[in-house]
């Protein structure tokens, strides 16, 4: 008797899945016998109901939860006498940050640009220096000399078992008190020099020409990207070496080099961009409001049809269950709260995008002023003056301690664990394609090349691009060395404002978004590599 | 497999089935040849590398042994480092603490016939390894190289450069005796019984032999006494050795009355409630009211347990059908409306008095049980089984709670009593434990068939993914109090613990999402045509399967949140990281001292973080799981 009364309270219900999917499994029960088949059962025991109805109670006490918080929060707030709002961003900084594009910020919103700005190179350049480090790393420990694969295993080992935060402080410790020396005795070479105040090296940076050589080179590129796709099918042609790598790194060197010499015609382009600034900056709001809710709805219904499409059967339009309906209801939600977000909670994005579009174009028009001889590059020594390193926004470009310990502590780190990434993506290569690369003639070196390292980078590029993920939020911890990224800026903020809600939401915002892009990136990487099955 | 020596003979052993391929040995000289300088790009790798280590340890050497670098710092500050803010008349507390986890870690050892074994010939080569490091250390630091970067190091105190070279001379010694002089050394294999003897014993007698000196604050002054080993620690240690050794033995004795399954279950239940014990009850030491807790506490207990227990063995008959959800959804709504009705002060429900707070957590607990009783419901020995479970629950939460709930008779300079590495350990301890609920939740919402469950989850997963863990104890440090109505409060060590459990348990979910999908799907149709219910499904079938492919990730993430919580020292915390690098630099004595406390507190890190991605692979063969 019991075993026939279906629980229904089925909070949890794992689906009956297959590898990588979620299945459907209908839930309506047909019973064989003739005196019961037809009937439906109670509402209380009818299993669409009471699935819908937990989720709905469920859902109302989430949001119950959060509206209640949210009603205390804002009631303390008042209580405290403290503003919830963004005006802070306009207001005065009252605040330097040590180093980055602007260290006197007029602003906080400029001083939390800066904090950002910041976030953003050591992000980069992290990223870029540890995967360097770590493939090597993760090769030397895959070699066979003994030494070289000890070696790696144990930098391997004991970087990845010590906390980040613990590196960092550990190098800034041993950073801070190495250079207790003058600026005169750190020079190296005559540019470089090793100082308490940092490393400062040579800065080269962009010139007037940069962007007329910029635009100039993209047109070039286009032309570069036929000439490869020439070389490719006269090789599959003909066969043989054509030495297609040496040739293409040739025309790009010259064609770099041309670029150089004949930028300035494309100073045309300035007057252009000033056009087009006026024009943007005449748009009306509500055209623009309109333009955006058009776009919102527009991707919701491609969303629904793409959708319709995959349901699509020879037989006509498949029956659709519960799970299909509610995804196209919340795509169709999804746009309306998008067209409501425009037109009545914020129409004063419409405005800004108004704005900034007619000042980027403007200041895109001012780039393209240069004359004759306008250089893209330039370059300039660092500087000592009155025995005092200037900073970065002067002369030469100087890594201030804190930024070289946060730097050397997170790339290290990530190093490690980017090495085992990367010893685990080559172990995954089955033994027998190094072996047929070498029945048919490779070198060990051609083999690693042509064959070894592109499966590998297929099962490394996930793990990977998580790793990536981790070396951006780390980055965060510059605020126990000092540094001015994005945490220690807003944080220096909210001391000083009291906006600390505010303050949380930008960063949420950052770095959801940063996360977001990084995610977005790699997996469309992942998808371009991955086997193409029948 | 004839010629297996077993070193020390053991009763209740099985005897050692040598099942492990033989390993080629090759000649010193033919080894250099082919793994060193097989080839001209070989050689130059082998010297590029070697040279490369050399200045690396020249370099740490120098940094440890630098003018600069007071290592007093650090043995001075050894209590602070390991228990902050704790009374050091009541330090016995802290042994007696420690004595319980190691026993209780040979108990588990026990259990699980978790014990490796050691070829001899490979403990022979890494002594004679670690004896020959040790005296590449004495070499760089008396006599060096000569040259850039690989000179002397200087600054060792001759009575350490004395104690190394001996010390290295003993080990290579040993172990090159041992590869010469013992027959077939690749064939005996070391019990770990031996090994932990010896080991034992030689921690004992170099805390007894060698005259480290006693280091302590005394009226501000730095007391550096040579000649006798710290008094105050010696006796300590050579009990906890005594009960390392002596557990393990009474472990595997109780093993031969007690049945596994429940001695596993036991151990399991002890990892789970234990520490709890150990820190509210031992190290807080609450002044219980007697009277008070005879009156009120004993009673409510006994009326919970028993009254509870009888309600769950009545209600989880298998005829009984759906009357348990009723009941339980009455509970439910009683206890709810009393829970919210809290703060509008007594004689609201009915004219009763408002509940304590205990009585209602446990009407809360009550009504889940009993809305669960259906599953458990089947022969009486089950529904028992289920009864006794409620009583044991009640039991130990009542006791905790009335502990927590009662005040301490510390006397802290200030609160929390928690500090140092205890911190580090309880709050890591903590925040797994916590988020491995939170974490299987999750992931099952993910991959759940309801829609408004999956995108709920979904959203929380990933929102918290994004952002990096220093921005959510920020947020729980500062704001939690705010957001909390009138009157309760939230102390800094508990909003860090809810922030990171909440970071935690989404980057849990995830690993065990990897495991969910990881099951095929016959079970699913083996369990329905079986007729269990979903939450029997998940909780018999489901979730051991999956739990058991995601061992490797877990123990993997445990390392992880024992290294996480460094950051608690950017938020305010007076963790291991803080202590070493804030509170004694800012010493009088030892001013701006940092690198020699942040160097130990890299090693105490190391140790412990290393030991545990040890014994991970270990279990991840001895399981079979994970590549």
């Amino acid at each position: 008797m019991c075993a026939s009364w279906v629980i229904a309270l089925r909070f949890f219900d794992s689906p009956t899945s297959k590898p990588g999917g979620i299945d459907r499994v209908t839930d309506t029960a047909q019973s064989s016998l003739a005196h019961t088949a037809g009937h439906k059962p109670p509402i209380w025991r009818n299993i669409t109901f009471l699935k819908w109805a937990v989720q709905i109670v469920v859902l109302a006490l989430v949001v119950g939860a959060f509206w209640f918080l949210a009603k205390e929060a804002r009631q303390n707030l008042i209580d405290k006498n403290l503003d919830p709002s963004f005006n802070f961003i306009e207001g005065p900084a009252n605040f330097q940050p040590g180093e980055g594009i602007d260290t006197q910020p007029d602003t906080a919103g400029r001083a939390l640009w800066v904090g950002m700005v910041n976030t953003l190179r050591l992000a980069g350049l992290g990223i870029v220096a540890s995967t360097i480090l770590g493939v090597m790393v993760g090769l030397a420990r895959l070699s066979n000399n003994w030494v070289a694969n000890k070696a790696a295993g144990i930098f391997i080992e004991t970087l990845r078992n010590i906390p980040v935060l613990v590196q960092i402080i550990l190098w800034f410790a041993i950073i801070s008190q190495l250079g207790k020396l003058t600026p005169e005795s750190g020079k190296l070479g005559g540019s470089f020099f090793f100082t308490k105040k940092g490393i400062s090296v040579p800065r080269i940076f962009l010139a007037d020409g940069f962007y007329q050589w910029a635009t100039l080179m993209l047109v070039f590129t286009a032309g570069l990207l036929f000439t490869r796709r020439k070389l490719h099918a006269k090789q599959d042609r003909e066969g043989g070496n054509q030495r297609i790598a040496t040739k293409l790194f040739v025309l790009t060197i010259v064609a770099a080099v041309v670029a150089t010499i004949i930028n300035p015609i494309m100073s045309f382009l300035g007057p252009v961009f000033d056009e087009i600034s006026d024009i943007w900056g005449d748009i009306p709001r509500g055209l623009m409001q309109t333009a955006l809710s058009l776009i919102a709805i527009a991707g919701a219904v491609e969303f629904i049809r793409r959708f319709l499409n995959s349901r699509r059967t020879p037989a006509g339009l498949a029956k659709l269950d519960d799970d299909d309906w509610f995804r196209m209801i919340f795509a169709g939600v999804m746009a309306m709260l998008a067209v409501a977000f425009f037109w009545k909670a914020w129409p004063g994005l419409s405005s800004w995008i108004i704005h900034s579009g007619s000042d980027f174009f403007g200041v895109a028009g001012d780039k393209f002023g240069g004359g004759r001889g306008a250089r893209p590059f330039d370059a300039m020594l660092p500087s000592v003056t009155d025995n005092n390193i200037t900073n970065y926004a002067k002369t030469g470009l100087t890594m201030t301690v804190g930024f070289t310990a946060l730097f050397m502590g997170l790339v290290f780190y990530t190093a490690s664990f980017i090495a085992e990434i990367v010893r685990g993506g080559i172990l995954a290569v089955p033994k027998g394609q190094s072996e047929a690369a070498a029945a048919v003639g490779l070198s060990r070196s051609q083999a690693l090349r042509k064959v070894i390292l592109p499966q590998a980078f297929r099962v490394v590029m996930p793990p990977l691009g998580n790793q990536y993920l981790n070396i951006t939020k780390n980055t965060s911890l510059a605020i126990a060395v000092g540094l001015s990224d994005v945490v220690q800026v807003g944080q220096s903020v909210y001391n000083k404002n009291n906006q600390t809600l505010a303050v949380f939401a930008i960063w949420i915002a950052f770095f959801l978004s940063l996360s977001l892009t990084i995610s977005f990136v790699v997996n469309t990487i992942n998808r371009k590599l991955a086997i193409v099955e029948r | 497999m004839s010629d297996t020596q077993i070193l020390v003979a053991d009763d209740s052993e099985e005897p050692l089935t040598n099942t492990r391929p033989e390993i080629p040995i090759v000649a010193p000289r033919r080894w250099l040849k082919e793994n060193l300088f097989s080839s001209k790009s070989n050689t130059i790798q082998t010297f590029l590398f070697t040279g490369l280590m050399l200045s690396i340890v020249r370099w740490l050497l120098s940094l440890i042994f630098a003018e600069a670098s007071d290592w007093t710092s650090v043995t001075t500050n050894m209590r602070l480092l390991f228990g902050y803010n704790y009374p050091a008349e009541q330090f016995i507390r802290v042994w007696f603490c420690l004595g319980v986890i190691i026993v209780a870690a040979m108990f588990t050892m026990g259990a699980w016939n978790a014990k490796p074994d050691f070829s001899l010939r490979k403990m022979a080569i890494s002594t004679t390894a670690g004896g020959g490091f040790l005296a590449m250390i004495w070499f760089m630091c008396t006599v060096g190289f000569g040259f850039a970067p690989l000179q002397k190091v200087d600054g060792m105190p001759s009575g350490l450069r004395l104690g190394t070279f001996l010390l290295a001379a003993l080990l290579i010694a040993l172990g090159l005796g041992v590869l010469n002089f013992v027959h077939e050394p690749h064939k005996i294999w070391i019990k770990f019984t031996t090994v932990l003897y010896a080991f034992a014993g030689a921690v004992v007698a170099f805390l007894w032999l060698v005259p480290f000196g006693r280091y302590e604050f005394a009226d501000g002054e730095v007391i550096n006494e040579s000649g006798t080993v710290a008094t105050s620690t010696k006796v300590p240690w050579t009990y906890m050795m005594l009960l390392l050794v002596g557990a393990y033995f009474v472990g595997r004795w109780l093993r031969q009355f007690i049945p596994e399954g429940s001695y596993r279950m036991v151990m399991v239940i002890w990892w789970i409630v234990g520490p709890s014990f150990l820190i509210f009850h031992v190290l807080r030491d609450p002044a219980f009211d007697m009277g008070y807790v005879f009156r009120v506490d004993i009673p409510m207990a006994l009326a919970f347990g028993l009254g509870g227990g009888a309600l769950l063995y009545a209600l989880a008959k298998p005829g009984r059908g759906e009357l348990a959800r009723v009941v339980g959804a009455v509970l439910l709504f009683f206890a709810a409306y009393n829970w919210l009705t809290a703060g509008l002060g007594s004689g609201h429900l009915f004219g009763w008095e408002s509940m304590l707070q205990k009585a209602r957590i446990t009407f809360l607990m009550l009504s889940f049980a009993v809305l669960m009783a259906p599953t458990f419901s089947g022969e009486p020995a089950a529904r028992r089984r289920f009864a006794y479970g409620w009583i044991g629950f009640i039991a130990i939460s009542h006791w905790l709670i009335t502990g927590v709930n009662t005040p301490s008779t510390l006397d802290i300079a200030a609160p929390p009593f928690l500090g140092g590495f205890v911190l580090t350990v309880a709050i890591a301890y903590y925040v797994f434990l916590a988020s491995f609920p939170l974490g299987i939740l999750m992931a099952l919402a993910r991959t759940s068939k309801l829609p408004l469950f999956r995108v709920m989850s979904t959203v929380y997963i990933e929102f918290i993914r994004g952002i990096p863990l220093i921005t959510v104890l920020f947020f729980f440090s500062i704001m939690l109090n705010l957001f909390l109505p009138n009157g309760m409060t939230i102390s800094e060590l508990g909003a860090i613990f809810v922030g990171y459990t909440l970071f935690s348990g989404a980057y849990m979910a995830e690993n065990i999402r990897g495991g969910l999908q990881a099951i095929r799907k016959g079970q699913y149709e083996a369990s329905d045509s079986l007729g269990l219910t979903t939450v029997q499904r998940t909780l018999l079938i489901v979730l051991p399967q999956a739990l058991r492919v995601t061992i490797p990730n877990l123990v993997g993430q445990a390392i992880g949140t024992f290294k996480e919580t460094s950051l608690i020292a950017i938020v305010g915390g007076f963790d291991l990281l803080r202590i070493g690098n804030s509170t004694i630099p800012a010493q009088s004595v030892f001013q701006g001292q940092k690198r020699p406390a942040l160097l130990f507190v890299c090693f105490v890190y190391w140790v412990f973080a290393y030991s545990m991605s040890r014994a991970s692979r270990r279990l991840e063969t001895k399981l079979d799981v994970g590549d």
